[in-house]
């Protein structure tokens, strides 16, 4: 009898174990896909801002087509990007694109006094650092992710999955350079 | 890995403890309800049948309404996206939910020339979080994202439960023994007329002055010291930047305290004791000193 009640017990953990890590994997493996989903809103949301912004500092920029023109190229980039990577290089591109815009900016009174730039600018900040949380935030989801399919007995599930160790999103070194202002 | 173990384990701990507290407060307001109806010479099952479920619904009523006592114990508001302080409060918020993986908490300010902050919520999905508007007028970005991400923090690690049930379900009591006490030190005119009123009225005064000091001792378990530390860690880590904490709380330091808003029971809450005044190394100086806490944040 007792033996019997053993032997069920061990039979329970041992099915638990494929359970416990089947399910974290998979659940470690959807919070990325997500991360990513919240990177692409973001990536989005910026792309959406900057007609907006082209059309209040058109006015007031007029001798600075470089500068606007880099800034619509990063756009377009950005909107045709597929892989990860790509969005990320678009995303970097349009960083310092509009950096290098609002350090041009300080240049012109009218348009630092006017309501709507000001608005605009706070919000393409405030995407921007979003992007960058959000970037963070899906390298601690693959840290997670990796450490767990990579570690016993972990490794070992993963291999019967199929699961591969996922790739991080490289931090930009050209984001925190300083702008290069050419007039 | 270590990490995120420490975490779960925290979280669980903090569920547990936060029922126990109910549980605690259940036994006492019975016990209370029970022993009054001793002394009246009610019958035991009558006492029990009205105690039972008095205290049950006492607590059932403060658990579900705790989010908005404290709200309204700090004379909090939503923050106003048209001030621009308050939107770029909003946005840092919205910023350190993506960085933690929360969803995203209310934001509201508390009018106070002080620094400080503190979150409230029974579970990230109904969290928020409340700064003054003096740490908007005197933090600049770093050290207010350093803030939020150390409330973000409470919230990530569900202390915000464990605090914000306990001063709901003590705090109500605490408040209802101060009245009692308050107005049978002042109704002494009625003593002649009214004796056998009075002599419930002092039996329950006599309790409630037996109870007070351990209700006050409950509320301040709701705070601890490692909470605190792993808070302000966990802030460092979603930042990046332990520095822009470290200097916010050197600003709080420097800071002259403004006269306390609010009620005391919600000080547990908040990330700075807003009595540090008038509590100065007192046996409830519960939060930890603060040169402590910015020495581990520089040293991370």
């Amino acid at each position: 009898m007792l033996l019997w009640i053993l032997a069920i017990i061990i039979l329970i953990i041992l099915l638990a174990i494929p359970v416990y890590y089947y399910n974290k994997i998979i659940r470690l493996e959807n919070r990325i896909e997500n991360s990513w989903a919240q990177i692409d809103v973001q990536l989005k949301r910026r792309a959406d801002l900057i007609p907006n912004l082209m059309e209040t500092v058109k006015g007031y920029m007029k001798h600075e087509r470089e500068v606007l023109e880099n800034v619509t190229k990063a756009r377009a980039a950005l909107l045709n990007a597929k892989t990860p990577h790509e969005n990320m290089e678009a995303n970097n591109m349009l960083t310092g694109a509009l950096k290098t815009l609002f350090a041009v900016a300080e240049n012109y009174p009218n348009l630092k006094a006017n309501e709507n730039f000001l608005q605009l600018q706070d919000q393409l900040t405030h995407t921007e650092d979003k992007i960058a949380y959000a970037r963070q935030h899906y390298n601690d989801s693959v840290l997670v992710f990796n450490n767990t399919i990579e570690t016993f007995p972990g490794v070992f599930f993963a291999k019967m999955m199929g699961k591969k160790e996922k790739e991080m999103l490289q931090i930009p070194e050209e984001a925190k350079e300083v702008p290069k202002v050419s007039f | 890995m270590e990490r995120k173990l420490l975490v779960e384990d925290h979280i669980r701990r903090n569920k547990r403890n936060t029922l126990i507290i109910c549980m605690l407060m259940l036994l006492l307001l019975f016990a209370v309800i029970f022993s009054i109806g001793l002394v009246l010479g009610f019958p035991p099952v009558f006492s029990t049948a009205i105690g039972l479920p008095l205290s049950l619904l006492y607590i059932a009523l403060t658990y579900s309404f705790s989010v908005q006592s404290v709200l309204a114990a700090a004379k909090a508001r939503p923050a106003n996206p048209n001030k621009r302080e308050e939107k770029l409060l909003i946005y840092k918020v919205e910023e350190m939910a993506i960085a933690a993986g929360l969803p995203m908490p209310k934001v509201y300010v508390q009018e106070s020339s002080d620094i400080n902050a503190f979150a409230t919520g029974k579970k990230p999905e109904d969290a928020v979080i409340c700064v003054t508007t003096g740490a908007l007028q005197k933090l600049n970005t770093e050290e207010l994202e350093g803030v939020i991400a150390h409330e973000m923090s409470h919230i990530q690690n569900r202390d915000i439960l464990l605090a914000t049930v306990t001063v709901g379900v003590v705090g109500a009591i605490a408040l209802i023994s101060e009245i009692v006490l308050r107005s049978l030190f002042w109704g002494g005119g009625g003593r002649e007329r009214r004796g056998n009123g009075n002599v419930i009225l002092f039996i329950v005064a006599i309790i409630f002055i037996v109870l007070a000091p351990i209700f006050a001792r409950l509320t301040y378990l709701a705070i601890s010291r490692r909470r605190e530390y792993l808070a302000d860690a966990n802030g460092a880590y979603l930042t990046r930047n332990p520095e822009g904490l470290a200097r916010a709380l050197e600003k709080i330091k420097a800071d002259i305290p403004d006269d306390p808003k609010g009620s005391k029971m919600v000080a547990p809450l908040y990330i700075e004791n807003p009595f540090k005044r008038s509590l100065r190394d007192s046996i409830w100086s519960t939060h930890p000193p603060i040169d402590e806490r910015i020495r581990r944040l520089r040293s991370m």
